[in-house]
């Protein structure tokens, strides 16, 4: 691909004529989903688990983030999230500047990005179609909007029958399927997934990475970080490899090689 | 206006949750609301009994019914060229009758003890004095041989009972910074308990906080239920507290009345029912969320 480069874009990065040293700065925002410009994280125990990374990834692809453990996945995915804040570099996800926030838009950032868990992170006391109206609760969407979504994602994600279950009475890829139908129930433009099959057996691993793939062919950006080997090699999808916070290998059609 | 009601809403839920520890709070908060109440009561009832009795004429002389109106006059301008006397006011026999009948209006046996027909009040002069505990001069004009023939009964004076007045009013002193020390002291243990019930609340509720954090709540979002939930305890202690408390002044006043003047009292619960009721609504919501702010402060780290 192409891409011409002049100082007039809006990148909001620092030193655009950089180019060699620094190709990330010469793509078009528009087309950029996610953008880590030299992005350091340290720890305040100064242990730094992102360091100087580039990166970026277009709308409506499909990324896998490999790596061993404490390489800094999770932390790459709080920083997308402002669960961390980095300690230098630039990031810029769906066009927001994440350097012109603050606490008070972190709400707001949080509203645009569906994130999954390993855990599910779903509230015990309220049944399927409450957790997932939840997350539209919280963003002040009315109820009757409210009733119209929450049936329709269910079914998505099938599980239009368990809509009044409790998640205690759900097996874990269901419970994951809540998960992710509450990440989606706002329509955002990009889903983050922190090991989301890591609690799972292989078949209902599958049906989970399925369903991503089919959100993903709606036009949703999927992010994904996985110890699953299986379905990385499986998933012909472009792979990251990242090491002790950098990244080591990025492939369009990557494999698990660790 | 739906992010408040939605709110309110977990609010409730969470109350109806933790409903043993919900309970606790608001049985403790019962208890201060309803010896905050009580103590406003005792003092605006103390408060007007003292009144009563400093405000007391320092003499009374009582006169045979068959005085003439030429010797009241002069036993009366004999009293007010006194210089220690500022007042003298002539009470007659119905009006000392219908002053008995008002005070006994609760005391169906002292009022059939007296009626009209055979009035045994004698008529009186009160006498109010510069300084009751100087009564000399006083004494000597009542004590004339012509001036104690016209009287049925010895005089009573204040000033004799100066020491007992002066230790009710002490007494009275007593029991109202009593009340309001007690106020405090249950207020205090009030903001204590609902600090710490909130504070389990909110670790027992740390996964649900972090989850909402996650999904985009605004920081009010997340403590607006722990303010409302702590209100709430507010709430309803302040319901039982009135209940008790308008049980207690308003059919036990008959039997209060004969020891301290309860009619001011009765007054301002009768007449400012709203500023009784929402004073008392307002303490509650009050210590609630100045004690669930103050735990959220501490432990609820958004
Ligand atoms: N809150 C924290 N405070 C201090 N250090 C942390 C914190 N979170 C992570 N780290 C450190 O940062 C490094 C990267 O951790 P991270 O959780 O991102 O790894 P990961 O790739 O997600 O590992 P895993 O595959 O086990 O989930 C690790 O060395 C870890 O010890
Ligand atoms: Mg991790």
């Amino acid at each position: 691909m192409q891409h011409s480069c002049t100082p007039t874009q809006k990148t909001g990065l620092k030193n655009p004529a950089n180019r060699t040293t620094h190709p990330v700065q010469c793509v078009k925002l528009e087309r950029v989903m996610i953008l880590f410009d030299r992005v350091t994280k340290t720890y305040p125990n100064q242990s730094t688990a992102i360091s100087g990374m580039n990166l970026h990834i277009q709308p409506k692809e499909f990324v896998t983030i490999v790596g061993s453990s404490g390489a800094g996945k999770s932390t790459l995915i709080k920083l997308m999230t402002r669960e961390e804040v980095h300690t230098s570099g630039k990031i810029i996800v769906g066009g927001l500047d994440y350097d012109t926030i603050g606490p008070k838009d972190v709400p707001q950032v949080r509203r645009r990005i569906g994130v999954v868990f390993q855990d599910f992170k779903l509230l015990p006391n309220r049944n399927v179609a409450e957790n997932v109206a939840f997350a539209m609760e919280v963003s002040g969407t009315r109820n009757k909007e409210i009733k119209r979504a929450v049936p329709k994602m269910l079914q998505l994600v099938g599980l239009a029958n368990k809509a009044n279950n409790m998640p205690q009475e759900l097996s874990g890829g269901e419970r994951q399927r809540v998960a992710i139908a509450r990440a989606l129930i706002r329509q955002p433009k990009i889903l983050i997934a922190d090991e989301p099959t890591g609690n799972l057996d292989p078949k209902n691993a599958w049906e989970i990475i399925e369903l991503l793939l089919k959100i993903n062919r709606f036009g949703t950006t999927v992010l994904l970080t996985t110890h699953n080997k299986e379905i990385v090699n499986a998933l012909k999808r472009r792979v990251i490899t990242i090491n002790r916070g950098r990244i080591i290998k990025d492939e369009e059609q990557g494999r698990y090689a660790l | 206006m739906i992010q408040f009601w939605r709110v309110v809403t977990t609010g409730a839920r969470n109350f109806t949750r933790n409903m043993w520890l919900s309970m606790a709070a608001t049985a403790v908060m019962t208890v201060t609301l309803t010896i905050v109440l009580v103590s406003f009561i005792s003092n605006s009832a103390l408060t007007s009994t003292i009144k009563g009795v400093t405000n007391k004429i320092d003499v009374s002389v009582y006169l045979n019914d068959n005085i003439t109106s030429d010797q009241l006059t002069g036993f009366e301008n004999q009293l007010k060229a006194d210089p220690n006397v500022v007042k003298v006011t002539y009470v007659s026999k119905a009006q000392a009758l219908a002053t008995y009948q008002s005070e006994n209006a609760n005391n169906q046996k002292l009022l059939q003890a007296i009626s009209e027909t055979d009035n045994p009040l004698p008529a009186s002069l009160e006498i109010k004095t510069k300084d009751p505990k100087n009564l000399t001069s006083v004494i000597a004009i009542i004590g004339q041989p012509a001036n104690a023939a016209l009287q049925s009964d010895p005089p009573s004076y204040s000033g004799t009972n100066k020491v007992t007045i002066d230790r009710i009013v002490h007494a009275a002193d007593f029991f109202k910074n009593g009340g309001t020390y007690a106020s405090i002291l249950f207020i205090i243990i009030s903001v204590l308990i609902i600090f710490n019930t909130i504070r389990m609340a909110i670790f027992t509720r740390r996964d649900e906080i972090e989850i909402m954090k996650l999904v985009g709540a605004t920081k009010w979002f997340i403590r607006g239920p722990f303010l409302v939930e702590a209100a709430m305890y507010g709430i309803i202690a302040a319901v039982i507290a009135l209940i008790l408390a308008y049980t207690l002044v308003l059919g036990g006043a008959p039997k209060l009345a004969s020891y301290i003047d309860v009619t001011s009292t009765i007054q301002i619960f009768k007449d400012y029912p709203i500023l009784v009721i929402g004073g008392e609504l307002i303490i509650g919501i009050a210590i609630g969320c100045f004690s669930s702010l103050l735990a959220m402060s501490r432990y609820l780290k958004l």
